[in-house]
């Protein structure tokens, strides 16, 4: 394991939101390293796997075929190996009901997919450069949806 | 009990009675009290006749005494003896006959007296004359003139009764005619009093039998349209007499049945007849609890008529005691068909709408999530060629992802603006006391940019604190500024006032119908470009809008979410304009004091 490198995850059904998402990094010059997942139970295979690096920030999507980004999560904060990972729930929609229940699940940041590549890159090194270890301290339903 | 009119009647035959045999026993003693007058008079007749009776005889026996005197012949003494006698049965006749008054009874002594001398001094005369009968002797002579005096007195005595006799009778008559003078006029009295309660007592009777013929048709009446109203209502009525365990149906029972009236007997039995069979069970026991605590709640059973239609009814009933304890269940069944099928209409609908609702959430979610998720991608697309692809786009080019991008960011406000509006309509509402300032100043901080970029000024009045959905609220005070601040004056910075006043309802044309007494009236009065009067309504219609979309940018969603919020708050909003001079919006929100 190279500590150096950032390790980064993203669950996500969308080629397009895939490949924005690995443009991005790329384009941000930070070291890291994304593992791509298409669906929820490719994650929690992985995550659940043997021998398996565990990612330092996960991004979840919400709505995927086979298993949604709400179960993944709950299964996640259900094991005890896996429940400090910080998570970012990356969604189309930002309804208060999704917020509300990811809030509730132990999430630490929603992040609304933006439309624009700039915004989406600003939104990512914000993430990516935020100590979840020591924000989680912090964390209230009031900033857990991210505004930039 | 008896009822006062009846105490009435008693009381009247009562006096009435008393009165009759007040007269009957006046009348008796004043007959009584006739007669005796009358015997008074009778009396005093033949008092008088005795008396002369008494003189005359003495006379008789004066010429007797005479004869013998002058004859010395005893045949004299007979007629003298016969006279004797005669007077003593006068004596005793005139006993009874004298009025026991005035001295009356001293005077008859009086003169018994001076008879009995009278007599001592003939018998005295007799003694005389038996030695010479020739001679008159002195002596004899003395007797003679004595007996001449007792006479007089004896006439004197007799004139004397008499006087008094008359007088006492005469008294006696006074007496009574003055008795008698008044009692006809006591006894007509009696009589007009008589009348008078007994005439009343005639009246009363009277009209109390009108009155009871009076209730009697009203009864009647009463029966008629009850029955009418059982027939229109679809409604009967029934009576259980718990004592004899006897039923009565009314007409309309029947008709509920399906049958014509009266057509059987009143039983549990024959009723039970056409009752649905899935429903005898429980209207059974039901029965059976009315019998045994008196008393049906509303039980809901069906009935099947002998053509098979199916009836839905209802029963009630309660118990009533009369004032003599006899118990009687009054119930009342009603054909309660049409609510049952209305109340399922109802259901139906309902769940229709619950549907209907539920399509609608499902829209909503699909507009916010898939239909934005390929324009986010479109609109991110852009931007890579934008900067990625920089330098290798004609100008032309770059005009068309200029216009594409407007385009789609117009698309995007379109689905946010759309989403707000299905929102205002379907979200959930919860109306909580809010303060209205803080909901404007949070207006206003989410408009900050763009008040700042127009250098806007807002003058606001104190907004009172009331129930409502404070987010919608909030998003109607965003609307009306932004809309403000949209169609400002070119080169005119943009004022806008904002003013609240409480007003009586009945005062304000549009309000002056409404439920509520108070209404608060906000106006949010700016001095933008305006709009012709003609539009007032037009502009609150959704996607309505009055100029081009080049000119300003627009939706035309903005106000008419703003009449659906005011709508939800059971407020009107009344838009007013003046092209070139300004526009004002004005709020009316009813509220309780």
């Amino acid at each position: 394991m190279n500590s150096d490198y950032i390790n980064i995850a993203l669950a996500d059904d969308d080629e397009d939101d895939r490949l924005f998402f690995t443009e991005a990094f790329e384009e941000l010059k930070i070291k890291s390293k994304v593992l791509l997942f298409k669906d929820g139970v490719e994650l929690m295979e992985y995550l659940n796997g043997a021998d398996r690096t565990l990612p330092n920030l996960l991004f979840l999507d919400l709505n995927m075929p086979k298993k949604s980004g709400l179960e993944c999560l709950k299964e996640i904060k259900d094991t005890k190996q896996l429940r400090d990972m910080a998570i970012a729930i990356y969604s189309t929609s930002a309804s208060e009901e999704d917020i509300e229940n990811t809030f509730v699940k132990g999430a630490n940041v929603y992040i609304k997919k933006p439309n624009d590549f700039e915004k989406l890159k600003k939104v990512l090194s914000e993430v990516v450069t935020t100590n979840w270890q020591y924000h989680t301290s912090g964390l209230n339903k009031d900033n857990f949806l991210l505004r930039l | 009990m008896p009822t006062p009119s009846s105490r009435y009647l008693r009381t009247a035959f009562l006096v009435g009675l008393f009165v009759i045999l007040c007269i009957g026993g006046f009348m008796y003693k004043h007959i009584s009290e006739l007669s005796q007058t009358s015997q008074e008079v009778e009396d005093n007749y033949e008092l008088r006749s005795e008396l002369e009776l008494l003189i005359s005889n003495l006379k008789d026996a004066e010429i007797g005494q005479r004869g013998y005197l002058l004859t010395s012949d005893s045949l004299f003494l007979n007629p003298y003896q016969e006279s004797l006698n005669k007077i003593q049965n006068n004596l005793t006749a005139l006993d009874t006959l004298i009025i026991p008054k005035g001295g009356q009874v001293e005077k008859l002594k009086v003169l018994k007296v001076d008879i009995a001398k009278r007599f001592e001094n003939f018998d005295k005369s007799f003694t005389l004359t038996n030695e010479d009968n020739t001679i008159l002797t002195q002596e004899l002579l003395f007797s003679l003139h004595e007996g001449e005096i007792r006479m007089d007195r004896i006439r004197e005595d007799i004139i004397e009764m008499l006087r008094l006799e008359q007088s006492l009778l005469t008294e006696h008559q006074k007496i009574n005619e003055k008795k008698i003078g008044l009692t006809p006029l006591f006894f007509y009295g009696l009589l007009i009093v008589t009348l008078v309660i007994l005439l009343l007592a005639y009246l009363k009777m009277t009209s109390d039998l009108r009155a009871l013929k009076e209730s009697n048709t009203e009864l009647d009446v009463f029966e008629k349209l009850t029955k009418q109203s059982e027939i229109v209502s679809d409604s009967s009525t029934w009576v259980w007499y718990i004592e004899e365990n006897e039923f009565e149906f009314s007409d309309n029972l029947y008709r509920l049945v399906g049958e014509e009236p009266q057509s059987f007997e009143p039983t549990l039995e024959n009723f039970y007849k056409y009752v649905h069979e899935e429903d005898l069970d429980n209207l059974g026991q039901q029965v059976n609890t009315m019998m045994r605590e008196e008393e049906l709640p509303f039980t809901n059973f069906r009935v099947v008529h002998k053509d098979g239609t199916i009836r839905h009814l209802k029963a009630f009933s309660k118990l009533m005691d009369d004032a003599q304890g006899v118990k009687t269940m009054l119930g009342v069944t009603v054909d309660a068909t049409n609510e049952v099928e209305n109340y399922r209409i109802i259901e139906q609908r309902n769940q229709e709408l619950e549907r209907t609702n539920k399509e609608l959430s499902a829209f909503n979610y699909v507009a916010s999530h898939d239909l934005q998720e390929p324009l986010r991608k479109i609109q991110t697309f852009l931007s890579r060629l934008e900067s990625k692809e920089k330098d290798r786009i004609s100008e032309s080019g770059k005009d068309y992802i200029q216009r594409m991008k407007s385009a789609s960011a117009r698309m995007r406000m379109l689905i946010e603006d759309l989403l707000q509006y299905s929102r205002t309509n379907t979200s959930e509402k919860e109306y909580i006391k809010t303060n209205m300032n803080m909901l404007l100043e949070d207006a206003q901080a989410e408009l900050f940019d763009s008040i700042e970029e127009k250098q806007a000024k807002i003058i606001c009045d104190e907004l009172p604190t009331m129930d409502v959905v404070s987010f919608q609220i909030q998003q109607l005070f965003i609307n009306l500024i932004s809309n403000s601040l949209k169609y400002s004056r070119e080169g005119v910075p943009p004022i806008i006032e904002i003013t609240h006043q409480e007003v009586l309802s009945r005062e304000v044309n549009q309000i002056k119908n409404s439920l509520y007494k108070y209404h608060h009236k906000i106006t949010f009065k700016d001095n933008g470009i305006g709009f012709d009067q003609v539009y007032a309504d037009k502009i609150f219609l959704l996607f309505n809008r009055l100029h081009g979309k080049s000119e300003y940018s627009g939706t035309g969603i903005g106000l008419a979410i703003c009449k659906k919020i005011v709508e939800n708050h059971k407020g009107i909003i009344i838009a007013k304009g003046e092209p070139n001079i300004g526009a004002t919006f004005t709020i009316y929100l009813p509220f309780l004091k």
